[in-house]
């Protein structure tokens, strides 16, 4: 994490007034503190999170994060997005913990955008950046703690003994001494558990060390999950509302800046159930020519949307192709006064004056579309003066805002309904279905629920972007690594956003760069001379809106710095692996970093047998080592990738091997289902999935020629998980960053062709195999 | 006004003939287990019984499935308890969940023929079914587990008819 953010002052600067104004960590307050916490909503009526605090006087509400019913059983309210990473099951694991909770008592439940359930750290509500169980750890632990505090006291009472003699253990406190027992139901019942804790009181507590956790660390049933073995869980598209009707988006052949000069519903209106064609008037700048059929059904909306004749125009990007965003990239590289700079460390200019040796490359990154199974989707209700949003959504906190701004009116008067979500992978940290759903809806005066077709949904995906990388390496008489040139020139889809505490201040403050287009350049090894730039390509940016995809700038970062590193082993004649190792000696600010890394490198290429066996010709091995996603919330990965590659260049994965260092382990069985998600998606990244740009527009539509891994693709995965004790880190993304470079080492090792873009292809390979 | 025989109810829906299955089924029957994913039988997340064979019910109309029996996840099992459900559950298959459903129908109408399948047979069948999750190979030891399940099953009832 940038620690320099703080997203919701700027959200409030950038989209009208706040939604309250104090977002400190009061909610941790116990008893009455849920009601008292909603009071910047009271006069808001509908409002899920005050209805629930004021309907639930008989439960017991130790904090914010979840409630405790006359009949035991715990609600945890999860603040962050579910998209598959079992976060709400995460959040009411760690709070079991403290609590002493039985986990056959624990539900989950998903928040609503009420400010009291912002994450403590970041203060809005967003998940992403494999952040959530770092930064909610010791919020969920010292909110258990406070529960079970407070009901051992009022146990204590109850029993007419001293709370310090009370042992709390699955929903039951009991007094060994006097056999004496209540559950945690017969407590709540009893009213008497009603203790407050102030927020010094609440950091005052000592939690449990980890030799004391019978929770923590165990693969516990996640409580998601037979809910999607039933199709009973519901996603935003499962929404449905009395007197709903239904919006299919039509969107331009251009991907950003066409605008519609004439809509012709004449056809449209012949459609049964059709309703009202609305051109969407996006005063927050998130759309551009979109117009919504609205009719009776979805499949009449699709019929009708189908029938609109629309004429548009193409507006300034419609010319525009991946080879311009690529070309544009190069321009701009070969600037010396371009970008700015991420890092800058000693002085690269005089140490390549005495390299021994210099080396030059450039790696590139096609555009990626995101594709979450669940199209995009979005319902909008109007009640009184209430917007009622039905959504799942990574970034409540904006997409209420651009809901509101769609809908001109103050963000306070927007309530979110989270969903679970089906698939997220940075996609839903947009906020552009919001448009659709509340222009339509207030267009029509009925709740819309607005569906993207696929096609919608790959074509105005917020992409992660084409990227260009320059790297230039200087050695020295050694081999050794004295100075990098590191260039990233890519859109910049954090300041899309328009939140300016999310961009990086250049290290010679000369301005705000998006460090989530660099993170990553900033690694682990000791490189005495070192420059990162940052640069924004324009063209790309107004052209192709990016967005962040799963494990972001590290996903390309460590793509250029993985290969290049391996390129200058072999130049040197080094092992690349034991090249590796050198360099994370761990010296000054890469201190632990450096030696956690390189200790997880050992763990893979010793479960791989990396170098311990002569293989057969055609194949090879290829390491890699991560610190994604940036430097302050890294986690650490390896990856050995083993792969066959035949005389026409087609690339057989045979194994991937990943060790990864997460400090602490919530849920191994999750953990390792994470790891291997993340590294399929590396390696679909890496192998199978390229969109392209062609007259303004993304030329795939749907997975037919957009083609992520499917199982038959599935190589052998090994995981190892290192839990050594430190800080939990994360695990949704990391993993997706070392697939591409260790395969294309390992693609070297095999066949001496070295790749330079993403994705590899057959014929990429064979015409390097020739060079 | 189409009658559709959908887990062993006959329900009529009001809806065109040329009206594809998957949007009668969600939204006049309100069964929102079954998904739409890509609209063009490429990604399975749609993924229903007619007659007992797996079919993408995205490129099914009303009118194909005329005096057909359809089962949908809902239908799949009394209580959630089909092997494949339960195996689901025991490997902990599934991360965001929506292609689930189509992934579990999908792999009973494979197990529903043939209760021993090889690796290679359980992959060609469910290789039209993409999992952006990319929970596949959960899904694989989870067909296996409720497959072997099912030869148990199976084998204890022959057992108790001999």
């Amino acid at each position: 994490m940038n620690t320099h953010v703080n997203i919701s002052q700027d959200i409030v600067k950038n989209t009208a007034s706040p939604a309250t104004s104090d977002l400190s960590r009061r909610s941790f307050l116990v008893g009455s503190a849920a009601a008292g916490l909603a009071l910047g909503y009271a006069g808001v009526p509908g409002l899920v999170g005050a209805d629930a605090a004021l309907a639930a006087t008989a439960h017991f509400d130790p904090s914010v994060w979840y409630s405790i019913a006359p009949d035991g059983l715990v609600t945890v309210t999860c603040g962050k997005a579910d998209m598959g990473q079992h976060i709400a099951s995460t959040m009411a694991q760690i709070i079991s913990e403290e609590l002493g909770s039985n986990w056959k008592d624990m539900r989950v439940q998903l928040a609503s955008n009420d400010p009291k359930f912002n994450d403590p750290v970041l203060g809005a509500q967003i998940t992403g950046g494999s952040w959530s169980t770092m930064m909610n750890y010791d919020a969920m632990s010292r909110a258990g703690a406070a529960g079970r505090i407070a009901l051992t006291e009022a146990a204590a009472a109850s029993m007419g003994v001293p709370a310090g003699e009370l042992v709390v253990r699955d929903s039951v406190i009991s007094h060994p001494k006097s056999k004496k027992s209540m559950t945690f139901a017969d407590i709540v019942k009893s009213g008497k558990a009603t203790k407050t804790f102030t927020p010094d009181e609440l950091k005052a507590i000592k939690l449990k060390t980890a030799d004391q956790y019978t929770m923590i660390g165990v693969s516990v049933p996640q409580l998601d999950i037979p809910s999607k073995t039933n199709g009973s869980a519901k996603y935003g598209i499962d929404v449905m509302l009395p007197g709903m009707v239904y919006g299919k988006v039509v969107t331009p052949p251009v991907r950003f800046g066409a605008t519609v000069k004439s809509v012709d519903d004449s056809a449209a209106r012949k459609v049964p159930g059709f309703i009202k064609a609305v051109t969407l008037d996006d005063k927050t700048g998130t759309t551009t020519g979109w117009v919504v059929a609205v009719a009776d059904t979805y499949a009449n909306a699709r019929r009708a949307a189908d029938a609109l004749k629309i004429d548009y125009e193409g507006g300034p990007n419609a010319k525009l192709s991946s080879e311009s965003l690529l070309n544009e990239a190069r321009r701009l590289q070969s600037l010396d006064d371009s970008g700015l700079f991420f890092v800058k460390d000693g002085d690269t200019a005089a140490a390549f004056g005495t390299a021994a040796k210099v080396i030059e490359a450039e790696y590139t990154t096609n555009i990626n579309i995101h594709a979450p199974m669940e199209p995009m989707n979005a319902t909008a209700q109007l009640q009184g003066d209430i917007w009622h949003i039905y959504s799942g959504n990574q970034f409540a906190t904006r997409s209420g805002a651009i809901a509101a701004g769609a809908a001109g009116v103050d963000p306070k008067f927007v309530v979110m309904h989270q969903m679970w979500l089906g698939g997220g992978f940075g996609r839903r940290l947009d906020a552009d279905m919001m448009v659709p759903a509340v222009q339509a809806a207030k267009a029509v005066g009925k709740p819309v629920k607005v569906i993207y077709s696929r096609e919608n949904d790959m074509t105005m995906d917020f992409s992660r972007p084409l990227t260009f990388q320059k790297v230039k390496a200087g050695l020295d008489g050694d081999g050794k690594l004295i100075a990098l040139n590191h260039d990233v020139v890519s859109a910049w889809p954090t300041k899309r956003w328009g939140i300016p505490d999310f961009l990086t201040p250049s290290v010679d403050k000369k301005g705000g760069l998006d460090g989530f287009t660099v993170n990553g350049a900033d690694f682990f090894y000791t490189v005495p001379n070192h420059n990162v730039r940052a640069i924004l390509n324009e063209m790309a940016h107004n052209a192709t809106p990016s967005g962040q995809l799963r494990s972001v700038a590290p996903g390309w970062t460590f793509w250029a710095v993985e290969s290049m590193v391996d390129e200058l082993a072999h130049a040197v004649g080094k092992d690349p692996a034991q090249y590796r190792i050198e360099m994370l000696d761990g010296k000054g600010a890469n201190a632990g970093g450096a030696q956690r890394l390189r200790n997880t490198l050992l763990a893979a290429m010793g479960m791989s047998g990396y170098g311990t066996k002569q293989l057969p010709k055609g194949e090879g091995m290829g390491v890699a080592c991560v610190s994604s996603q940036e430097r302050a919330t890294a986690s650490w990965t390896a990856c050995v990738a083993h792969v066959a590659v035949a005389d026409s260049g087609e690339v057989k994965v045979k194994k991937l091997t990943v060790a990864t260092d997460v400090g602490t382990q919530v849920h191994p069985d999750n953990i390792r289902a994470q790891v291997e998600g993340a590294a399929l998606w590396g390696l679909s990244l890496a192998m199978y999935e390229k969109a392209t740009l062609k007259d303004g527009g993304i030329e795939q539509t749907n997975f037919d020629t957009y083609t992520p891994l499917r199982m038959s693709q599935v190589p052998e995965v090994a995981i190892s998980v290192i839990a050594n004790g430190e800080k939990a880190t994360g695990v949704g993304e990391p993993a997706v960053t070392v697939i591409a470079p260790a395969l294309a080492n390992a693609i070297f090792n095999a066949c001496g062709a070295r790749v330079r873009s993403l994705p590899i292809t057959a014929e990429a390979v064979k015409g390097a195999m020739k060079a | 006004m189409p009658t559709l025989n959908i887990n062993g109810r006959n329900m009529s829906v009001e809806a065109a003939n040329d009206t594809p299955l998957l949007w009668a089924i969600r939204e006049q029957l309100q069964m929102t287990g079954t998904k739409f994913g890509c609209g063009a039988g490429l990604c399975g997340a749609c993924t229903v019984h007619v007659n007992g064979e797996a079919v993408r019910s995205c490129q099914t109309s009303l009118s194909d499935v005329a005096g057909k029996k359809i089962t949908t996840i809902e239908g799949l099992s009394a209580k959630g308890d089909h092997p494949l459900q339960k195996a689901w559950i025991a490997e902990q298959v599934p991360q965001c969940g929506y292609c689930q459903s189509g992934q579990i129908m999908q792999a009973a109408s494979l197990l529903a023929r043939n209760s021993n399948p090889t690796k290679e047979e359980v992959i060609e069948h469910m290789d039209g079914n993409l999992c952006r999750c990319m929970t596949y190979s959960r899904i694989q030891k989870a067909i296996m587990r409720a497959a072997s399940e099912m030869r148990t099953a199976a084998t204890a009832t022959d057992r108790r008819a001999t």
